[in-house]
């Protein structure tokens, strides 16, 4: 035990202790749990403040009551939630009483009585709230929001600057707070897809400029309770990537169609991580060598092997945002560049260019160094896991759309899916990381039907639902509409969903194939043709769920849903939406959209 | 012929009708396209819950039975049939869809809809098949109802296009004999009506018909046909001479127009007993030409294909499917049986057969005048595939259109896969003719070209063992050499291949018959008679492409040395003992092979 205790020395020996007590409470201390120790620290905090002692059994008596803060998050592919929880901790550590709600959840008549808010919030498409967040987001920037006069805030947002409305959603709420009356406590923080570091340090200082100035009152405290609920947060994946072997690499499209969707299986030799039907996998990808070669050649650094290496793997040398071009400019003092941004014509011209088109349509010496400064990190790519445990062990499978366009005469693609589609084959090693989503989760009761929309690749987490569900027998039907351009050629996973039919694991299948006919058929017409269906499994209890396209598709469901309820019970508009929301509160109408 | 058939014994035919209950059937060993049949309840069977089924593109097998009587088959695009399961995918299904087009007369209103449901849900072409309709191919499953609202609204349909019932009714369109035309028009359109299912079935499977209530239970639904309909499939024709366009001798049952010498037809002629389809290595099946069994008038013409049609009903082999068809049927009996059953049902003595002859089984190319005083204008269509062809080839699709939509005449399909202008009048003659120079629809086809047909075989058709449609072209174009080299490139000669020993291209009838083995294997049959009134000879088997040209080639040679004035090539091979004469059916598989060398 000796080693043992040496290691775990805690008390330091300007403690007012004796040698004995010390190595005692390093026994206790240096083994405990950061659980226990923190019950142990409340503990002797509220000892202190009810002046009295308490059986040793007992609880403490109540603690000194800890500082209130609410960490609201609006959170899509579930970062905003991660960071929210991040903080809830380190706030806890820090003498906070943190509560953390989501958008989804929240009432927002219930800001009026906070003392502090801190917002994470992410923004997705063209400048909108992940879509879980809208009703409330859009309930707070209306007239009905309440006032925050005395309200300390901060806001961090999320946001990826490949898009024009850059961390958009995040600014609209900082300047809410602030015209609500509230005080802003520290500056927000528009953070790209290499969030992480930033993101830390954001949230420490903000915590710093949240807590209250020092006073004989300011004791430690921890509020149990609080604790308990907080403790399933601390089961979570690692965070490091792993290696997996591609084991599986199909295009499930025929040869005679225009689309490019593969399946690939993942095999992790040391077990596969725990995740969910619904969880997404990240995958660390590497740029197209080609173009690669090709901004080395336009740089004049080609023959650079290391600069070489960290542009195939480590820098995005796709995106071109505006802040690209400014850093563009103030690595090159490129004159023309500079026009570009003075006329305020930089945001016109980005669409649908690249880092290449910049580099080349204004030449300028540029280093590794300066290449390094314009460039982000290469940020993963998440795509929802087509595969249940259950069924495929220690195996992870995802469907990937090969995303393949032009703009402006050049050849385009996705650097992830195209990474996987062209460049990487059987027995190839990938990077990637388990992203869990617990908002995207099969019902608890197994008896309860389920509703699956998702056309494209937005059927993956179905074909993982639908292998659960097989697997744990569940009771409970199953209903899919897939969607895509041809029955013939693009009917992705349709042997299994036959065998799925077959052995009951699905109850139903509808499909719409948008170019099969002369005019489109989407998921959503095959949904309000079957109207009244629907609504019949949804007030037997179904549970519904959306997965892929944000930025039609999923709309659209949604659109024929509530039109589903107007039309089936003859409901106002206002009624079948609140219809639907209503679904949504109850976590039975769950979106994984992208 | 005659020889053959008064020496031989025949089987003391049935009396009693076909079985049509289930038990019944079992218990008598009757083939399973019976069962299915019985227990369709007239041609329903699965298929409206079938049709919901969303995720195959494929039907139930009994289905995929019925559903040919509702004029469809359902194939697969065998070219990426490999690739299908390793992508998760089943094999890509499609629906051939075939019209009931009765004499392929298709008004230009029809035309222009049959080319839009085509281009919409067919792959941008249509194929006019050997037997004087269209067919579509590639047509998915979930577009079937609405392409076969879009055929009803032409006022045509596919009722009995496939299946064992009376098929598509084929006439003589030689339009220049104005009158004896009309009336084998008139008698191919009568027996198709008159022989057509009764059953609602069609109707309310693909339009949503309303469901006649209890119609299964009527025992008078089908009053002709019965639940069982017939033992195997049934093809008509009727032939004007001198031209055999319709290929009289291959089929099961046709009528000779026998004109006096005004051009008025005085009776028919009738035929019975022909048909194509054998199977490789089974020599109890076998192609037979037809026999001419009587001379019926004009009145009784249609009851005679009625009597024709139901003896075969009573009297068809419904045990051994393979065996079904009139050509066996009239093995087993003998011809003098089967015509006394005939005029027992007629309900009179029917005369022999009058005189008459034949020239050619092909189709007159060019214009074409009538006696009536109308224009007719036939085109080449090679294999039938009318599309826009590329590289400078005819664009036969968007020709056709533009000319259909001014055309105040009629289209005709002829039994050789090609299309007639017909009925144009003299003032519309030039504008129809600067259409077909605008699309390029006359450029030149060889003699041999004129005179081939290829069946539509692989990727599509299940019973293909090699191509066809996709072959023929260019082993055309090294015979064309060939020929050109003995300075036979003016000579007719017929030549027909198909990819399977079914026969529907009329292999066994042309003077170089080629019919597919297995992948680039053919079996070349040669000896046939110009005008489809005798079969050819199994010449060399299992040839490959590339050794067809090695075996014709020195044949070609000695036709061009000795040939006899206005020989045709298939009688010159038997005269000059290369092969041996086919007297039919039965000794089709007798005396095979090269009789001697032709170096």
């Amino acid at each position: 035990m000796a080693p043992h205790m040496a290691r775990h020395a805690i008390i330091p020996r300007t403690a007012p202790f004796g040698d004995t007590e010390r190595a005692s409470l390093d026994a206790v201390l240096g083994a405990a749990s950061p659980i226990q120790r923190a019950w142990l620290a409340g503990f002797l905090a509220g000892l202190d403040a009810s002046g009295a002692p308490q059986a040793a059994a007992a609880p403490a008596a109540p603690p000194k009551a800890a500082e209130p803060l609410t960490i609201l998050f609006a959170s899509e592919s579930g970062n905003s939630e991660t960071l929210a929880n991040d903080m809830a901790k380190l706030a806890r550590k820090n003498g906070f009483k943190p509560k953390v709600v989501d958008f989804a959840d929240l009432e927002i008549a219930s800001l009026a009585g906070e003392k502090r808010i801190v917002a994470i919030a992410a923004t997705w498409g063209e400048g909108e709230p992940p879509a879980r967040a809208t009703r409330a987001y859009n309930e707070l920037m209306g007239d009905g929001a309440p006032r925050l006069d005395g309200v300390s805030f901060g806001v961090l947002s999320l946001g990826d600057t490949s898009y024009a409305e850059f961390c958009a959603i995040g600014k609209a709420l900082d300047a809410r707070f602030e015209a609500l009356g509230g005080t802003r406590a520290h500056e927000r923080a528009d953070l790209d897809l290499d969030f992480e570091t930033p993101a830390a340090a954001w949230i420490k200082d903000t915590l710093k400029a949240l807590a209250p100035p020092p006073s004989a009152d300011n004791v430690v405290a921890v509020d149990f309770a609080a604790r308990a609920a907080g403790d399933e947060d601390d089961v979570e994946p690692s965070r490091e990537p792993r290696v997996v072997e591609v084991i599986d690499h199909v295009n499930l499209n025929s040869s005679r169609s225009d689309k490019e969707t593969i399946h690939i299986a993942l095999e992790f030799e040391d077990g596969a991580p725990a995740y969910e039907p619904g969880d997404s996998l990240e995958i660390y990808p590497e740029n197209d060598p080609a173009l690669v070669d090709e901004i080395l050649a336009a740089t004049g650094l080609a023959g650079d092997v290391a600069l070489r290496q960290a542009l195939l793997a480590e820098r995005d040398i796709t995106t071109l945002s505006a802040t690209t071009v400014e850093r563009f400019v103030k690595a090159t003092g490129h004159g023309e560049a500079q026009k570009l941004i003075d006329s305020g014509e930089a945001k016109a011209w980005i669409e649908g260019r690249h880092l290449i088109d910049l580099i080349q349509s204004f030449p300028a010496a540029i280093t590794a160094e300066h290449l390094n400064t314009i460039t982000r990190p290469l940020p993963p790519r998440a795509y929802s896991i087509a595969s249940s445990r259950k069924e495929v062990g220690d195996e992870v499978h995802l469907v990937i759309a090969a995303v393949r366009y032009e703009t402006h005469g050049r050849a385009r693609s996705g650097v992830a899916s195209t990474h996987v589609a062209d460049r990487i084959k059987n027995g190839a090693k990938l990077r990637v990381k388990l992203k869990p989503n617990r908002h995207f989760r099969l019902p608890q009761d197994p008896a309860t039907d389920i509703i699956m929309v998702g056309p494209g690749t937005g059927v993956a987490p179905f074909r993982a639902f639908v292998q659960e569900r097989r697997a744990v027998e569940a009771p409970g039907r199953a209903w899919l509409f897939f969607g895509d351009r041809h029955f013939t050629h693009d009917f992705l996973y349709q042997l299994e969903w036959q065998e799925a039919l077959e052995d009951g694991s699905l109850t139903q299948i509808d499909v719409a194939f948008s170019r099969d006919q002369p005019e489109k058929i989407y998921v959503q017409d095959r949904i309000a043709q079957h109207a009244k269906e629907l609504v019949a499994w949804l007030d037997g209890g179904a549970s519904f769920y959306v997965c892929g396209d944000a930025t039609r598709m999923a709309k659209d469901v949604r659109g024929a849903v509530v039109k589903a309820y107007q039309d089936v019970k003859a409901l106002s508009p206002a009624d079948a939406e609140a219809a639907v929301a209503a679904l949504e509160r109850a976590h039975r109408y769950q979106q994984d959209v992208y | 012929m005659a020889d053959k058939t008064t020496t031989r014994t025949y089987e003391t035919p049935p009396t009693d009708r076909p079985i049509s209950d289930a038990e019944a059937a079992r218990a008598a060993g009757l083939a399973a396209n019976e069962h299915i049949k019985i227990a369709s309840g007239y041609l329903r069977g699965t298929l409206a819950d079938g049709l919901l089924k969303h995720a195959t593109g494929a039907i139930s097998e009994d289905d995929g039975q019925l559903v040919k009587f509702h004029g469809m088959y359902l194939q697969d695009d065998r070219d990426i049939r490999a690739e299908r399961t390793k992508k998760k995918l089943e094999k890509a299904y499609s629906f051939m869809i075939r019209l009931r087009i009765a004499g392929g007369v298709v008004t230009p209103k029809q035309w222009l809809a049959l080319d839009e449901i085509a281009t919409t849900y067919a792959g941008g072409a249509l194929r006019a098949t050997t037997r004087q309709t269209f067919q579509y191919h590639g047509v998915i499953k979930s577009n079937l109802k609405r392409t076969m609202a879009a055929i009803d609204a032409t006022l045509l349909d596919t009722i009995a296009a496939c299946g064992d019932v009376n098929r598509n009714v084929m006439a003589a369109t030689n339009p220049a004999q104005t009158g004896a035309h009309k009336a084998a028009y008139q008698l191919a359109k009568d027996i198709s009506d008159s022989l057509l299912p009764k059953t609602s079935a069609w109707r309310e499977i693909w339009l949503d018909g309303e469901r006649v209530v209890g119609g299964e239970e009527v025992a008078e639904v089908e009053p002709v046909y019965g639940k069982t309909y017939l033992p195997r499939k049934f093809k008509t024709v009727v032939a004007v001479p001198p031209s055999n366009e319709v290929d009289i001798f291959a089929h099961d049952l046709g009528f000779i127009a026998i004109l006096d010498k005004k051009g008025k037809v005085t009776g028919w002629n009738v035929t019975v007993g022909g048909g194509m389809g054998m199977t490789h290595g089974e020599t109890d099946t076998f192609p037979r030409t037809a026999d001419v069994m009587c001379f019926v008038k004009p009145e009784d013409a249609l009851k005679a294909a009625e009597a024709v049609m139901t003896v075969q009903r009573d009297w068809g082999n419904r045990k051994v499917r393979k065996n079904a068809r009139l050509k066996y049927t009239i093995e087993r009996y003998g011809l003098a049986a089967f015509r006394a059953e005939v005029e027992k049902r007629v309900g009179k003595k029917l005369d022999d057969p009058k005189p008459f002859t034949f020239t050619g089984n092909g189709d007159r190319y060019g214009w074409t005048e009538g006696d009536d005083g109308r224009h007719h204008l036939t085109l080449y269509v090679a294999s039938g595939r009318i599309k826009d062809y590329p590289d400078g080839g005819p664009q036969l699709l968007t020709g056709l259109r533009r000319i259909a939509e001014v055309h105040q005449g009629d289209f005709r399909l002829t039994g050789n896969q090609n299309v007639i202008i017909a009925n144009v009048p003299a003032e519309k003659r030039a504008e129809i003719e600067a259409l077909v120079d605008q699309y390029g629809m006359m450029k030149g086809a060889s003699a041999l070209r004129r005179n081939s047909m290829a069946c539509v075989a692989l990727p599509t058709c299940g019973l293909a063992l090699a191509e066809s449609e996709r072959y023929l072209p260019s082993l055309m174009d090294e015979l064309e050499a060939s020929l050109a080299s003995h300075g036979l490139q003016d000579d007719e000669i017929t030549i027909r291949m198909t990819g399977c020993p079914n026969g529907c291209a009329r292999p066994f009838i042309a003077e170089i018959g080629l019919v597919g083995r297995g992948p680039e294997r053919y079996h070349l049959y040669l000896g046939a008679a110009f005008d489809g009134s005798r079969l050819g000879k199994l010449y060399a088997e299992d040839v490959t492409a590339a050794e067809i040209k090695t075996h014709l080639d020195p044949l070609f040679a000695a036709y061009a040395r000795n040939k006899q004035a206005g020989e045709r090539f298939g009688d010159y091979l038997i005269r000059d003992g290369y092969v041996t004469r086919t007297v039919n059916g039965p000794d089709f598989h007798d005396s095979t092979g090269a009789l001697k060398s032709a170096a």
